[in-house]
């Protein structure tokens, strides 16, 4: 507070009271830069690094990369090209190729694939968003976010049998409660190919489900609070306020849950092989369940290569799309 | 307080000297690891063919061995006494056990791959003999080799039971033998006599026949079972469904299910090669022909008056529905009996089930001018040697080989753990003969008559097809003939799309 019979006067002190109060003399120079500027840097320990070291402590990194991921890219290429056996691997003019165009398991199996990964990714949406919600700001939230995560730390396999054992016709928990609610008849959800694939999306939409809601919870906290109340103050009802000022603020984190699931499910075969091994007939045998089965069973390593470098291609083509759009969602940089 | 060395180790050794080792030991012991962890090794002392019998058995003590098998009974037992083996021969084997696709995928990736990190190999004769049989060694220069011990009994086919050598041992080409019978399974009848005597009456009002099951009993038959079963139970009777097939997610086991009944009307076969050792280009299929028609329009008969669960029940879950008595019959693998009688955990145990042979074709239904039979099939798994291995690793293999496949091995198993022997001598012992009766101690033993005496003898049994692609031939057969019992397509459609795709997949469209 300024006292009228007082001022202060920087470069005298206290008019008329100098020598009450000694103020400390900072010279402008100095008080207008930030303090950063002031210090004197302390002199550097490390001397200044060369490319050619940094590049020398990536190597480990590099090789390690390329044994595990960049050779066998590679070397899945050179093999979708061939007929590959032991001490035989001979050209066979793009066959492996051609051959699938034919190939109805392969056909079927793709839209199976994305059969699967569309309802996969809808339920998870729709489910792990609204559990978002509700969690957000509950007194309950970290209990019940860590109690909805504990799927997700179950191996894929596991989860596989231990649905397995739900779903069986003789003695599992879940059949028979399908049956007593009339939703299912005296068959087994596996045991009809019209509702094995459901099947197969429940015993995903419970597992993974909880990684969407994870996700979105992080994207809630982060839409800005006072564009929710100003919406309120102008009289918004909350599910207006949902959809035009959260949703929109989710998008990114949305987006990013959907490509990891979509490509975790382009890759998913875990639990598909304990639960039906890709039947009835070939209901449930999406395309990396077909992939394995060439690969590994009827050991066509071309064939195989084949497929994985396609499946490998159109899941790249879909994450960059998935990304461009996530750019798009992104506010412009001034 | 404590006196420190001025020259300790740690003043001694920097920070980054302490990284450089950790992590140089950290890779010696990785790659040390990779190296000894899995791989077999090999020691030898030579010998003579005049050298003892005991010097014969050691010559390979201090060696190790891996081998890897299915998680059957014959394995768990011999690896709880291996001991013995160890013992005999001062060779360590180590006993892998997993799931048969699992060992399928593994010892394939072995074999192909130009490695021995299995170098014995269980070889089930279809999923993974058919299509492997190039890489196992061939056993016979070492049955002769009077260096290396020899089982009295000798491995000729008269050692075993009919069949089973040539099922597990011969592929492809004539003198070759890759595996030696180490377990069986058989296909017979399992059925609930209780349940049948308690409604044979109201059976027999409705279809003039008593309901009995015995080894003239045919496919027909079966059907006409299963109709009345389910009709019953649908009528709220306190009754199972009558039957249910193996149709859920193993191929191979499906195959083996569709081609009993195939081959019990007129002897039908997939394709017109040598039943023993198949052929590695069979040519044409016969799907797609009359007989195969009307067999899977047969076969459909039947799926549609099975319990409901038949297409999600293979060969395990359908011993499930029948122990939790819920079924009154089923065609199932012989070693399956030790589970179905145990009372513990069996509905159908204490006398209530009866064993018999496969059903019978049904004379009024054969197209192709065959005769009708007992149509049975087999898994008989072989123990084998991986190729890929060096001699004295092979040699060491053969060692374990022949004493895992001994009449003393073979009969501690059953007596055990319920193994189902494959050497004939064990049935000849006196206590094996008097458990084929009730009440005995090897429930096993209890299908030895209806599988041994009759299943397993021409013209019943059925060893093939022997091709190599057998696993994608499984797979198509399985997924074309479960579309049909869906109702997705007619029986004919399916018999010719597998016959589109079989003759595509060998090169003979």
């Amino acid at each position: 507070m300024s006292n009228s019979s007082t001022t202060i006067d920087r470069q005298k002190g206290f008019a008329g009271g100098a020598e009450l109060f000694r103020v400390r003399q900072i010279p402008d120079s100095v008080e207008s830069k930030p303090v950063s500027h002031v210090a004197a840097d302390p002199p550097s320990v490390n001397p200044a690094a060369s490319k050619a070291y940094y590049f020398w402590l990536m190597m480990p990194a590099i090789i390690v990369l390329a044994f595990i991921s960049i050779y066998p890219f590679f070397w899945m290429i050179y093999m979708s090209l061939h007929d590959v056996d032991i001490g035989k691997v001979e050209w066979n003019n793009f066959e492996n190729f051609t051959k699938l165009a034919s190939d109805t398991r392969f056909l079927m199996g793709w839209w199976l694939l994305i059969q699967y990964s569309v309802m996969c990714l809808t339920l998870q949406l729709i489910i792990g968003v609204f559990l978002a919600v509700a969690l957000n700001g509950s007194r309950w939230e970290k209990v019940l976010v860590t109690t909805l995560l504990m799927p997700m730390m179950v191996a894929p396999l596991v989860a596989g049998m231990v649905w397995y054992f739900l779903y069986n016709g003789t003695f599992g928990w879940y059949h028979w409660l399908f049956q007593s609610l009339g939703i299912l008849g005296a068959k087994s959800i596996l045991a009809s190919a019209d509702t094995a694939m459901l099947g197969l999306v429940l015993v995903d939409v419970w597992q993974w489900t909880p990684l969407i809601t994870l996700i979105t919870l992080a994207g809630l906290k982060r839409v800005p609070q006072d564009q929710l109340e100003a919406n309120m103050v102008d009289g918004a009802s909350p599910l207006r306020n949902f959809v035009s000022v959260t949703l929109p603020n989710l998008y990114p984190v949305l987006l990013i849950a959907i490509m990891l699931r979509f490509m975790d499910n382009f890759r998913f075969i875990d639990s598909i092989l304990v639960l039906t091994g890709g039947g009835p007939g070939n209901a449930t045998k999406i395309l990396p369940v077909y992939l394995f089965e060439v690969s590994f069973k009827f050991f066509k390593l071309g064939r195989g290569a084949a497929i994985a470098l396609i499946l490998l291609i159109v899941t790249i083509i879909l994450g960059m799309l998935l990304v461009r759009i996530f750019d798009r969602q992104q506010p412009k940089k001034a | 307080m404590f006196s420190i060395p001025k020259n300790a180790a740690y003043q001694r050794i920097n920070r980054r000297k302490f990284l450089e080792l950790g992590g140089g030991a950290a890779t010696a012991l990785g790659a040390g690891g990779l190296t000894l962890g899995l791989g077999s090794t090999i020691t030898r002392s030579r010998v003579q063919a005049a050298s003892t019998d005991d010097a014969k058995w050691k010559q390979y003590a201090g060696s190790k061995l891996v081998f890897m098998s299915e998680n059957t009974p014959p394995s768990f037992a011999i690896r709880d006494n291996i001991k013995a083996f160890t013992d005999k021969t001062g060779i360590e084997v180590t006993i892998l056990t997993d799931d048969l696709p699992v060992v399928q995928q593994k010892v394939g990736i072995d074999l192909r791959g130009g490695k021995a990190d299995y170098v014995l190999n269980y070889v089930q004769d279809k999923p993974i003999g058919s299509p492997f049989a190039d890489f196992y060694a061939d056993m016979t220069p070492m049955f002769g080799d009077e260096t290396l011990p020899q089982d009295p009994e000798g491995y000729g086919d008269e050692a075993w039971f009919p069949n089973f050598l040539s099922a597990c041992g011969r592929f492809y080409q004539k003198g070759k033998i890759i595996a030696l019978p180490y377990d069986a399974a058989i296909a017979c009848t399992f059925y609930r006599q209780d349940l049948f005597e308690a409604n044979s009456k109201d059976f027999e009002a409705e279809y003039g026949y008593r309901l009995e099951f015995n080894k003239d009993s045919t496919w027909q038959n079966v059907i006409d079972m299963a109709a009345f079963f389910k009709k019953a139970k649908e009528a709220g009777k306190d009754v199972p469904y009558g039957y249910a097939q193996h149709q859920g997610s193993f191929a191979w086991t499906t195959q083996l299910d569709i081609q009993r009944f195939l081959f019990a009307n007129g002897r039908w076969m997939d394709w017109n090669i040598d039943d023993v050792y198949g052929s590695k280009e069979p040519g044409k299929t016969n799907w797609g022909d009359e007989s195969s028609i009307a067999m899977l329009g047969k076969f459909k008969e039947l799926a549609d008056v099975c319990h409901p669960d038949n297409l999600a029940n293979g060969t395990l879950e359908l011993n499930t529905v029948y122990q939790s008595g819920n079924i009154a019959m089923q065609t199932q693998y012989h070693e399956f009996a030790a589970s179905i009688e145990d009372e513990k955990t069996s509905r159908a145990a204490g006398g209530k089930t009866a064993y018999a042979p496969c059903p019978k074709g049904d004379p009024k239904w054969i197209k192709n001018g065959g005769e009708a039979v007992n149509g049975t099939n087999c898994g008989i798994g072989g123990i084998g040697i991986n190729g890929n291995a060096s001699d004295d690793l092979k040699r060491a293999a053969y060692i374990f080989a022949i004493w895992s496949v001994s009449q003393e091995n073979q009969y501690n198993v059953l007596k055990g753990l319920g193994g189902t022997p494959t050497r004939k001598s064990v049935l000849e012992r006196e206590d094996v003969k008097k458990a084929q009766q009730r009440p005995t101690h090897m429930p096993n033993a209890l299908t030895f008559d209806p599988v041994y005496n009759f299943g397993i003898k021409d013209p019943n049994f059925v060893l093939g097809p022997k091709i190599p692609n057998g696993n994608e031939y499984h797979s198509i057969l399985a997924a074309e003939v479960q579309k049909c019992l869906s109702n997705e397509q007619s029986p004919e459609e399916a018999a010719k799309s597998i016959q589109t795709q079989l003759d595509e997949l060998n090169g003979a469209g």
